[in-house]
């Protein structure tokens, strides 16, 4: 079993008072895909914000190879190689699809002509659009622009928030075409989705997250096998 | 012919010295959403910076004006520090910081009229002499007030298109938490925007005090200007402000021409109304286009 990259350890975290992870406790290893699913409002994407360090974790702990990085601001945590593609993209609209690109790499810029090359070639639909803004891309565009901008960072784990969302079928698949493939070459994963079925079949790990808490751990098959939770949470 | 050259010549004198006050209150507006009411009073402190460091430290005209701009930057670091930032952590922060603005540029104007007096002040920062082109005399000060102008607004683009820091500023301004998930830290890019903003009003207001005099108040019509440049362009809109400061200055200067330095006030007011009845965003502030 490989090691853990990231690890949450009892985690809790909030906003304003109010408390809407309690107590998480998970993992990412290395080289793996570890998908959170779980119904809309459950705390996922608070989850991916409390590890970038945009929500304050109030109680446990969030570890990087053993170390500490919840007590970090967010860009420390960038620099350390944790990196979110946040859900609906949040390009920077005004910029071109290059300077979106390139900002990626704004916290570590050695090596970021290789990253670029990289991107272009897993999604040459953004060479083509290089000099457009990003504004004017399509929803599948959008999305694309936004996992090669995660991966202009070249971070150690790459989490994605819910990167179908709002997305038609057919661009869905090429989305996850992308993602099965960068953990195929070994990527550290960590995906936010709301629809169990569609990455099943490729996550490594599993965690159902209700409510705030961890309701389930296991692999994508042996969720699948259980319809009562399927049925329960995921509505599938 | 003679006439439009010498409406042109102060068009653009009144443009360039518009566009260096706005590019600052822009910037800060663009990436913070803080209207700066102290900028009139950080201009005014640049213009006397300068006056102090050439009449009364006897330093080179050059030194001067890079005096005054750095003690601006300062200034704008300390408003960060002591007003922005805390603020930024409570609730209702344009609102906070546009009050807090307004008591820190009282303060400066104080200590200024503490300091230098009531009286005008020449400032010494002048250059002699004039170009003649056809009938019409144009003084070099006014050649180089353009020429400073568009030093300074060419480097600002280059910062803000060319550079790293520079887009970190741009994305800052686009979305905040987007810019932070990139690893920008933006309380540094909200103190860099506020130093540079205050070092840009330090040049503007030596450029200002250049061809009037320096008081203690003289930053109110300056700002007011800038801040009617800011919403014809649309807030937070650099360039838009950069074009809009120099068609404003040219429609002054026909103004005062054809009706009277009386109406070109009025003028422009009423141009803003229209403007902002028009087009509510500002003329360059157009709504984003994004695909849905």
């Amino acid at each position: 079993m490989a090691e853990a990259a990231l690890e949450i350890v009892d985690a809790s975290a909030g906003y304003a008072g109010r408390i809407v992870l309690d107590a998480i406790k998970l993992s990412a290893r290395k080289g793996e895909l570890t998908a959170i699913v779980g119904p809309n409002g459950h705390g996922k994407s608070t989850l991916l914000k409390a590890i970038s360090g945009l929500v304050p974790v109030t109680s446990g702990e969030i570890r990087l190879d053993g170390s500490r990085i919840d007590r970090l601001r967010p860009d420390q945590i960038v620099e350390r190689g944790v990196i979110q593609v946040p859900q609906g993209d949040l390009l920077f609209p005004a910029m071109t699809v290059h300077e979106n690109l390139l900002m990626g790499a704004y916290a570590n810029s050695s090596g970021s002509a290789e990253r670029l090359d990289f991107v272009f070639t897993l999604l040459p639909k953004l060479k083509e659009r290089r000099n457009q803004t990003a504004g004017t891309l399509s929803g599948g565009e959008r999305r694309m622009c936004g996992i090669g901008r995660g991966l202009m960072a070249g971070g150690e784990v790459l989490m994605l928030d819910e990167p179908s969302l709002g997305l038609a079928p057919i661009v869905i698949e090429q989305i996850y075409e992308v993602i099965f493939n960068l953990r195929r070459e070994g990527r550290t994963i960590l995906l936010v989705e709301e629809n169990a079925e569609r990455i099943a079949e490729h996550a490594d790990m599993i965690h159902l997250l209700d409510n705030g808490r961890i309701a389930w751990s296991g692999l994508g098959a042996e969720l699948m096998a259980r319809p009562e939770i399927v049925e329960t949470y995921l509505g599938v | 012919m003679d006439v439009l050259i010498q409406i042109v010549a102060s068009g653009l004198t009144l443009g360039a010295m518009y566009a260096v006050a706005t590019i600052g209150l822009s910037l800060v507006y663009g990436s913070l959403n803080m209207l700066n009411m102290a900028h009139g009073a950080i201009l005014t402190l640049g213009g006397y910076i300068c006056y102090a460091a050439i009449v009364h430290a006897g330093l080179h005209p050059a030194l001067a004006l890079l005096a005054a701009a750095a003690v601006c930057a300062l200034v704008g670091l300390l408003i960060y520090f002591s007003a922005a930032l805390p603020l930024l952590r409570a609730e209702n922060f344009e609102t906070n910081i546009f009050i807090a603005t307004i008591g820190i540029g009282s303060v400066i104007e104080n200590l200024m009229l503490k300091g230098f007096g009531p009286y005008p002040i020449p400032q010494p920062l002048a250059v002699g002499g004039q170009v003649v082109i056809g009938n019409v005399h144009i003084p070099l000060q006014n050649v180089f007030i353009l020429g400073v102008a568009i030093v300074l607004m060419a480097a600002v683009a280059i910062l803000m298109q060319r550079t790293s820091a520079g887009r970190a500023i741009r994305a800052t301004s686009m979305n905040r938490e987007a810019a932070q998930l990139m690893g920008v830290r933006v309380g540094r890019i909200y103190a860099q925007v506020l130093a540079l903003s205050g070092a840009l009003a330090a040049v503007s207001g030596i450029m200002i005090s250049s061809i009037a005099t320096l008081t203690p108040v003289m930053g109110g019509d300056p700002m007011l200007k800038a801040f009617i440049v800011c919403v014809v362009a649309g807030l937070g809109n650099v360039y838009g402000a950069v074009i809009a400061a120099i068609a404003l200055g040219l429609l002054e200067a026909a103004t005062q021409y054809v009706l009277g330095v009386r109406w070109s006030f009025a003028t422009l007011l009423l141009l803003v109304i229209l403007v902002l009845i028009w087009r509510p965003y500002g003329l360059f502030g157009k709504q984003q286009v994004v695909r849905l």
